[in-house]
C-alpha cells in the first residue's frame, strides 16, 4: 500500500464530501478523490451494485412477507415429497426454484445477503479496530513493543485460522504507515508544540491513514464474505437453518444435488460472486481515486 | 549469517510451540470440545461413566490440560514411540498418524504443485501482455478476468465445473483421487485437471494483477530509460531488464502461496474429494480427533514459517542492506 | 457363479472400534466379520428374512447345544476340521472360544455389549484385569467340547452366542493387544476369506505381529480367499467371489458415480436424491436399488416425566394423531419401509404386526379419534379434545433433526399433532446434538423424533433391553429416553425427584417392564417370542412411551451388469457378501 497525501486532512473533511459539495476554495485531497472517483464509471457501477445489495438485504423480510409470501425456512413438502418427482426449478411459483426441502431459493438468497453482509461488515469492523490498535502501537511506540507485536502478527499469520489472519493483515499495513508517518514534519511539529503521544497517534497520524484504512476495509469485506461462505460451506459457519450463501452452496453440493437442481448452485453462487466482485471493484476504484499511481 | 539462521530456526520452534498452545486452548475452550467430549464420542453406543473414564485414561485425556500439552510438545520435538517427529496416534484410526499424514501430504503436494504450474503459466503471461499495452482492450479484458477470478470461490466454481464437464458433457471422470501408480497416468491426469484449474484460477488472477503492476512500476525506472537510450528496442529492454526485476518479488509471494497451499487446500480437496491434508483437517475437526487436528495445524504453521524463513534468508543473501535482526 | 471380486466403496467402516470383534459396535462391521472373516459357535444363514436370515444356526458347533433341564447349562461339541487361516493353519479349538470370552471379560478391552454375557454366564463380570483370567462358568474339557453355565436361564442365549465378540480368537494372540480395538488390524481369520496379507503375519511373539497390509481404516480393506477354509464345514456361506474389496471414500456421490460407470459392484446405504432419481426413472438402472427390511424402528418418543406426556391419554392421542404415512412420504416414500404399529420390527418379533392398539389410525393420522382420546385427559379442561391446561400445554419442546430431509418430516409430524397439542414448539438440531440432549435425563425433553433404534441381535431382548429397561437409564447417557420403569433411586440420582414424585402422585406407580423382561429372557427358546409379544402389548397399551411410525428398510445398490445374484443378510442388515455372486472376473487388488 503506497502512502497517501502530504497535507493534513482531518476527519471533519469527510462531511462536505458526503454532502457532495463541489468546493471551490482550494481543493482538499478529499475533493480531488471525489472528482476522480466520479469519473471512474466501473467503480460507480460497483458502488451502485453494493447499494442495491444492501437494499435487497434490508428488504428481505418485506419481500418474504409481501411479494413471495414465504419465509426463508418455510418448507413446502408438496414439491419434494417423492423421490421420483424432480425438484421444482425456477418458475412463477418460485423464481429461483426450490431446494431439496422445498424452501424458496429466491427468498433464501436474499436472506443469505443479510447474513453475508452483516457478518462481513462486523468481521471487517473488528479486524480494522484490532488492526489499528496493534499497528499504531507497534509503529508509533516502536522498540520492544514493536518487536513483540510484529512477532505476534507473524505467529497469527502462520496459523491456519484465516479469521484472525485477515484481521491481522490490517495491523501490518497500519504499522507500516505509522512507521513512515511518524517521521514526518507535521508529527515533529505537533511534538514540538508539546502534544502527547496519544494525541499524536489519534489526532495526527490516524487521520492521515483514514484513506488507506477505508480502502483496506473495502477490500477486506469481500474477503470476509468469501471466508464466511467458506466456513458455512464446510458446515462450521453460521448455525444450520440460518440462510447463508455458503450453506446454500453446501446444500447444493450435498449428494451432488446440483446434478438435478442446478438452480440450487447457480443463484446463491452468482450472488456471492457478484457481491465480492462489486466490493473488489469498488475497493480498486477507491484506491485509484485516492492514489492514482497505486496499482496502475 | 549463521547466527541469524540459527536464531530464525529457534523462532520457528517457538512459533510451533505457541501454535500448539493456541490450538489446545481453542480445542478445550470451545463448546463441544475438551476431554469429556472426546471420551464420550469414543466410548461407544452406551457411554456409561466407567467406560468414559477408561477411554480417557487410555487416550491420556485424564491428565490436566497443561500436562497433556507438555507431553504433546515434548513428543513433537523429541519423538514418540512411533519415531520422530512425534505426531501421536489417531483416536479414530487407532494408528500412528505419521504414515497417514505423509500419504495425505503427497496428495496435497500433487494438487498444489500442479495448480502452481497452471497459475504461473496463465497468470504471469497475462500480466506481462497487459503491462505491455496498458489500457488497451486486451488489458481491460484481462484485468476484468483477473478481478472475476479473485471473486470466484472454489466452492462455487468447483461444483460448476463438475456440473459442466462431468455431469453434462461427460468428458471427465468426476471427482476423487486416482493414484498414478494404480490407474495410470491418463486417469491420474483426468482426475487432477479440474482441481488444478479451479484452484489455479484465483492465483492466476492474482498473479496477473501483480506481475502487471510490477512490470509497469519497473518500466518507469531510470535504468530502463537508460537501456532505451542505449538504443535497445522496447522488446529487448523489457525482456532483458524489465522482466527480471519485475518478477523477482513474485518469487517471494510464490513461495508463501505454495507453502500456504501445502498446508492444505481445504475447500478444493473437499469439493473434489481429494484425500489430502485439508480434507483430513476438516474430518478430524468433526470427529474430535485431537492429535490429528494438532498435527495438521502444526504442519500448516511449519510450512508457512519455513517459507518465511527461506524467503528472508534469500533476501539477506541478495540484499546486504537487510539487517539480521 | 464362482470367481470375480465384489468391489465396494463405503464412507467409513468400523470407525468407533477399529474392527476388533470384542469391542466393535458398528452393525456393518459385525456383518462383514461374521460373514467373511470369523466363525463362531453359532451364526446366521446370511440370507434375507424370508429365507430365515434372522435365526441362529450352528457354525463351528457341530449341532445345536445340549441344554440341561434347568436351562442353566449349554454343552457344545465343535467340528474338529475348521481351520485357522495361514500362518496358524491349525484347527479352531474350544480354548479359542474360551479366550474370546476372556477378552469380553477384560475390563480394558471395553466390550460394548458385555452385559449380554456378564451377569449371565457364571463368573463373568466384565471387570477382569486382563485377558487371562479364568471364568468359572465356561468349561473346556477337550479341544472339541465347551460348556457354559449360566446364573439364570436365558432363552435367547444362542442369539447372543452368534455375536461377533463371541467368535473364536486364537489363543496365540493372548496378551498382545491390551488396548481396545488394537486387535482389529491383525484380525485372524477362520472364515472363508482373510484380509489380504494376513498369511504373512509372524505370530511367534507379540512384538513381531505387525498390522496386516490389506487393511487400513483410512483407505480400505481387501479380503481374499482363506486357503484353509473348507466348504464342507460351512453350511451358511457359499463364498462365490474370489475376494471382496471395500474402499473408503468419504464422498458418496463419487461412489455412486463409479457404480453407475461400472467401476463398482456394490454401494450400501441411502443413495443421494439425485442418484435415487436416476435409479427410479432411468430404465438402465431398473432393479439396481434393493430395499430390504432393516430390523429397525423409527418412532416419536415421549417423556413420562414431562407433562402433558405423563398422562397416558395424551400419549395415546399422539399415537392416534400421528400422520405416519405423511412422514414416510417426506422421508422418501414407500421404499423407506412399512408403517409401524408397535415397537418391534416384525422381522425380529413376528407377532408385532398383530399388536395394533391404535388401529383407528390407519396411517395418515386420525384427528377425530385423537381428540376423543384427548377429551379424557386432565390437561383438556373443557373436554373439547385440545390440550389447554395453561402452561403445561404451551411451548412443548418437540426436538427434531435438522438434516435433510428431516425438517420436512418434522413439519408433517408436528402439523398432524397440532389439533390436540397446539402448543408444540419444534426445535431442530443436528443428529448427534439431538442424541446427546436426549441422553441427559435432567433435560426432560418432552417429545422428540430424533432417535431411531435397531436391534443388537434378532431376538426381541436384543432390541428391547436398553431402550425400555430401567438399566437403560444412566443420568447422562440414557437410551431409555421415555424413562419407562425409572426407579425412585434413579430419579434422585439424576435430579428429577420432584418430577418423579409428581408423576406417581398423579398417575400411580411408574409402568415398568423390568420384571417382564427378566421373565421373558428366562423362558425356553421357543417361548421367548410369545412372552415378548405380551411385553410389547403392555408397552403399547399401558406404558405407551413411543409413537412408532416406521419399520425401516435398508438400501443396497448393486450394479446389475456385474452382480449376477444378489442376497441380503437379514441379521447383519447388509448385503450378504458370501451369498452374492459377481461375473466381473477380476482378481482382488489391494485397496488399503
Amino acid at each position: 500500500m503506497s502512502q497517501v497525501q502530504q497535507t493534513e486532512p482531518t476527519l471533519e473533511v469527510l462531511a462536505p464530501l458526503e454532502s457532495g459539495v463541489e468546493a471551490v476554495q482550494g481543493r482538499t485531497p478529499w475533493q480531488l478523490f471525489y472528482t476522480r472517483f466520479k469519473r471512474d464509471r466501473i467503480a460507480l457501477f460497483a458502488a451502485g451494485v453494493v447499494l442495491l445489495l444492501i437494499a435487497l438485504a434490508l428488504l428481505a423480510p418485506a419481500f418474504a412477507r409481501f411479494v413471495v409470501h414465504r419465509g426463508p425456512n418455510d418448507l413446502n413438502q408438496g414439491y419434494t415429497s417423492d423421490i421420483s418427482v424432480p425438484l421444482l426449478g425456477p418458475s412463477k411459483i418460485a423464481w429461483f426454484g426450490v431446494d431439496a426441502l422445498g424452501r424458496d431459493i429466491f427468498i433464501r438468497t436474499l436472506y443469505g445477503a443479510r447474513t453475508s453482509l452483516l457478518i462481513a461488515i462486523l468481521a471487517t469492523g473488528i479486524s480494522i479496530v484490532v488492526g489499528i490498535a496493534l499497528g499504531l502501537m507497534a509503529g508509533f511506540v516502536g522498540g520492544k513493543l514493536d518487536t513483540f507485536i510484529s512477532r505476534l502478527i507473524d505467529i497469527v499469520l502462520s496459523l491456519p485460522l484465516l479469521l484472525l489472519a485477515i484481521g491481522i493483515g490490517a495491523a501490518r499495513i497500519v504499522r507500516g504507515q505509522t512507521l513512515s508517518l511518524r517521521e514526518r514534519e507535521f508529527v515533529e511539529a505537533a511534538r514540538a508544540t508539546g502534544y502527547g503521544n496519544i494525541h499524536i497517534m489519534f489526532r495526527e497520524i490516524l487521520p492521515n491513514m483514514v484513506a488507506s484504512i477505508i480502502v483496506v476495509a473495502t477490500l477486506l469485506i469481500p474477503q470476509n464474505i468469501l471466508f464466511e461462505a467458506a466456513l458455512s460451506f464446510l458446515a462450521v459457519g453460521v448455525p444450520a437453518g440460518t440462510p447463508s450463501w455458503g450453506g446454500m452452496l453446501s446444500d447444493a453440493t450435498n449428494g451432488a444435488l446440483y446434478r438435478i437442481a442446478w438452480w440450487m448452485l447457480f443463484f446463491p453462487g452468482m450472488f456471492l460472486v457478484m457481491t465480492t466482485l462489486a466490493f473488489n471493484l469498488l475497493g480498486d476504484g477507491l484506491r485509484d481515486a485516492l492514489d492514482p499511481r497505486a496499482g496502475r | 549469517m549463521l547466527r541469524y539462521i540459527i536464531r530464525r530456526l529457534l523462532w520457528v520452534v517457538l512459533v510451533l510451540v505457541v501454535i500448539v498452545a493456541i490450538t489446545y486452548s481453542i480445542f478445550f475452550l470451545l463448546p463441544g470440545g475438551g476431554s469429556d467430549a472426546i471420551a464420550n464420542r469414543f466410548a461407544g453406543k452406551q457411554p456409561n461413566p466407567e467406560i468414559v473414564a477408561e477411554v480417557k485414561q487410555q487416550f491420556g485425556l485424564d491428565k490436566p490440560i497443561y500436562v497433556q500439552f507438555y507431553i504433546f510438545t515434548r513428543n513433537l520435538f523429541l519423538g514418540d514411540q512411533y519415531g520422530w517427529p512425534g505426531l501421536g496416534k489417531s483416536f479414530v484410526l487407532r494408528a500412528p498418524l505419521k504414515q497417514v499424514l505423509v500419504e495425505r501430504m503427497w496428495v496435497t503436494i500433487q494438487l498444489a504443485v500442479g495448480a502452481a504450474v497452471v497459475w504461473l503459466l496463465v497468470g504471469i503471461p497475462i500480466g506481462i501482455l497487459s503491462a505491455l499495452r496498458p489500457r488497451s482492450i486486451w488489458d481491460r479484458a484481462a484485468m476484468t478476468f483477473a478481478l472475476i477470478g479473485i471473486s470466484m470461490p472454489v466452492f462455487f466454481i468447483g461444483p460448476l465445473a463438475l456440473y459442466v464437464f462431468v455431469y453434462k458433457w461427460h468428458i471427465l471422470p468426476g471427482s476423487g483421487y486416482s493414484p498414478i501408480g494404480e490407474d495410470g497416468l491418463w486417469q491420474w491426469f483426468n482426475h487432477f485437471i479440474l482441481p488444478w484449474c479451479v484452484l489455479a484460477l484465483l492465483y492466476a488472477a492474482f498473479y496477473a494483477r501483480l506481475s502487471r503492476a510490477n512490470l509497469l512500476d519497473v518500466m518507469g525506472e531510470d535504468y530502463m530509460r537508460t537501456a532505451r537510450a542505449k538504443g535497445l528496442n522496447e522488446r529487448q529492454v523489457i525482456v532483458k531488464h524489465g522482466l527480471r526485476s519485475s518478477l523477482t518479488p513474485l518469487v517471494t509471494v510464490f513461495g508463501l502461496d505454495l507453502a500456504g497451499l501445502l498446508a492444505g487446500a481445504v475447500i478444493t480437496e473437499t469439493v473434489f474429494n481429494l484425500p489430502g491434508l485439508g480434507q483430513y483437517a476438516v474430518r478430524s475437526v468433526f470427529s474430535l480427533d485431537l492429535y490429528a487436528i494438532l498435527d495438521v495445524t502444526i504442519i500448516a504453521a511449519f510450512f508457512v514459517t519455513l517459507a518465511n524463513l527461506v524467503v528472508d534468508i534469500v533476501y539477506a543473501f541478495l540484499d546486504p542492506r537487510v539487517r539480521y535482526t | 457363479m464362482r470367481g470375480g471380486t465384489i468391489r465396494e466403496e463405503s464412507p467409513e467402516f468400523g470407525w468407533t472400534d477399529a474392527f476388533d470383534p470384542t469391542g466393535e459396535y458398528l452393525g456393518t462391521a459385525w456383518g462383514m466379520m461374521d460373514q467373511l472373516l470369523i466363525r463362531g459357535l453359532m451364526t446366521y444363514k446370511h440370507v434375507d428374512a424370508a429365507q430365515g436370515g434372522d435365526t441362529p444356526v450352528p457354525d463351528i458347533a457341530s449341532a445345536p447345544p445340549t441344554v440341561s433341564a434347568d436351562g442353566l447349562t449349554y454343552d457344545f461339541t465343535l467340528k474338529d476340521n475348521v481351520m485357522w487361516s495361514p500362518p496358524l493353519s491349525r484347527a479352531v479349538t474350544a480354548d479359542d472360544f474360551l479366550y474370546a470370552f476372556q477378552r469380553i471379560n477384560d475390563k480394558k478391552l471395553v466390550a460394548q455389549y458385555g452385559n449380554y454375557y456378564c451377569g449371565v454366564i457364571k463368573g463373568m463380570d466384565c471387570a477382569a484385569k486382563d485377558d487371562n483370567q479364568p471364568i468359572s462358568g465356561i468349561k473346556v474339557t477337550d479341544p472339541t467340547h465347551i460348556s457354559f453355565t449360566l446364573d439364570q436361564p436365558t432363552g435367547d442365549l444362542l442369539y447372543r452366542l452368534s455375536m461377533p465378540a463371541t467368535k473364536a480368537v486364537p489363543v496365540e494372540v493372548r496378551g498382545c493387544f491390551p488396548n481396545p480395538g488394537d486387535y482389529g488390524v491383525d484380525l485372524i481369520s477362520s472364515g472363508p476369506y482373510m484380509i489380504l496379507g494376513q498369511d504373512k503375519l509372524n505370530l511367534s511373539s507379540c512384538s513381531t505381529i505387525k498390522p496386516i497390509s490389506g487393511y487400513n481404516v483410512d483407505k480400505g480393506m481387501t479380503m481374499v480367499r482363506n486357503p484353509n477354509w473348507s466348504a464342507a464345514t460351512d453350511d451358511t456361506r457359499a463364498a462365490y467371489a474370489d475376494g471382496v474389496q471395500i474402499k473408503i471414500n468419504s464422498n458418496v456421490d463419487d461412489s455412486f458415480n463409479a457404480l453407475e460407470n461400472g467401476d463398482l459392484d456394490v454401494v450400501q446405504g441411502t443413495p443421494p436424491v439425485a442418484v435415487l432419481q436416476d435409479f427410479e426413472t432411468n430404465p438402465d438402472f431398473a432393479g439396481w436399488l434393493h430395499a430390504d427390511q432393516g430390523d429397525r424402528t423409527w418412532y416419536v418418543t415421549m417423556n413420562l416425566l414431562a407433562p402433558p406426556f405423563d398422562d397416558i391419554h395424551v400419549r395415546n392421542a399422539v399415537n392416534l394423531a400421528l400422520d405416519k404415512a405423511g412422514i414416510r412420504k417426506a422421508y422418501g416414500g414407500d421404499l423407506r419401509g412399512t408403517l409401524a404399529t408397535s415397537v418391534e420390527p416384525p422381522t425380529v418379533l413376528p407377532q408385532s404386526t398383530q399388536i395394533n392398539p391404535f388401529s383407528a389410525n390407519t396411517g395418515s393420522g386420525n384427528a377425530t379419534a385423537a381428540m376423543d382420546e384427548m377429551k379424557m385427559s386432565r390437561y383438556d379442561t373443557n373436554h373439547n379434545g385440545v390440550c389447554d391446561d395453561g402452561p403445561v400445554c404451551q411451548n412443548i419442546l418437540f426436538l427434531g433433526r435438522s438434516t435433510d430431509p428431516w425438517p420436512n418430516m418434522n413439519q408433517v409430524a408436528v402439523a398432524s399433532l397440532k389439533p390436540i397439542l397446539p402448543g408444540l414448539d419444534l426445535k431442530e438440531v443436528d443428529t448427534s446434538t439431538g442424541y446427546t440432549t436426549l441422553q441427559q435425563v435432567k433435560k426432560l425433553i418432552p417429545i422428540s423424533m430424533v432417535p431411531g433404534w435397531g436391534k443388537d441381535y434378532a431376538s426381541p431382548y436384543g432390541f428391547d433391553f436398553f431402550i425400555f429397561d430401567s438399566a437403560g437409564i444412566a443420568c447422562t447417557a440414557a437410551v431409555n429416553y421415555s424413562l419407562v420403569g425409572m426407579t425412585e433411586a434413579q430419579a434422585t440420582e439424576c435430579g428429577v425427584k420432584p418430577e418423579y414424585d409428581a408423576y406417581v402422585q398423579n398417575n400411580g406407580p411408574m409402568p415398568s417392564v423390568d420384571d417382564k423382561m427378566k421373565e421373558c429372557v428366562a423362558k425356553p427358546a421357543d417361548q421367548v417370542d410369545a412372552c415378548f409379544a405380551e411385553l410389547d402389548t403392555y408397552l403399547m397399551t399401558v406404558a405407551v412411551p413411543w409413537a412408532p411410525w416406521l419399520w425401516a428398510t435398508q438400501f443396497t445398490s448393486t450394479n446389475l451388469k456385474t452382480v449376477v445374484s444378489y442376497q441380503f443378510d437379514q441379521n447383519a442388515g447388509i448385503i450378504s457378501y458370501v451369498n452374492t455372486s459377481v461375473n466381473n472376473g477380476l482378481t482382488p487388488q489391494n485397496v488399503a
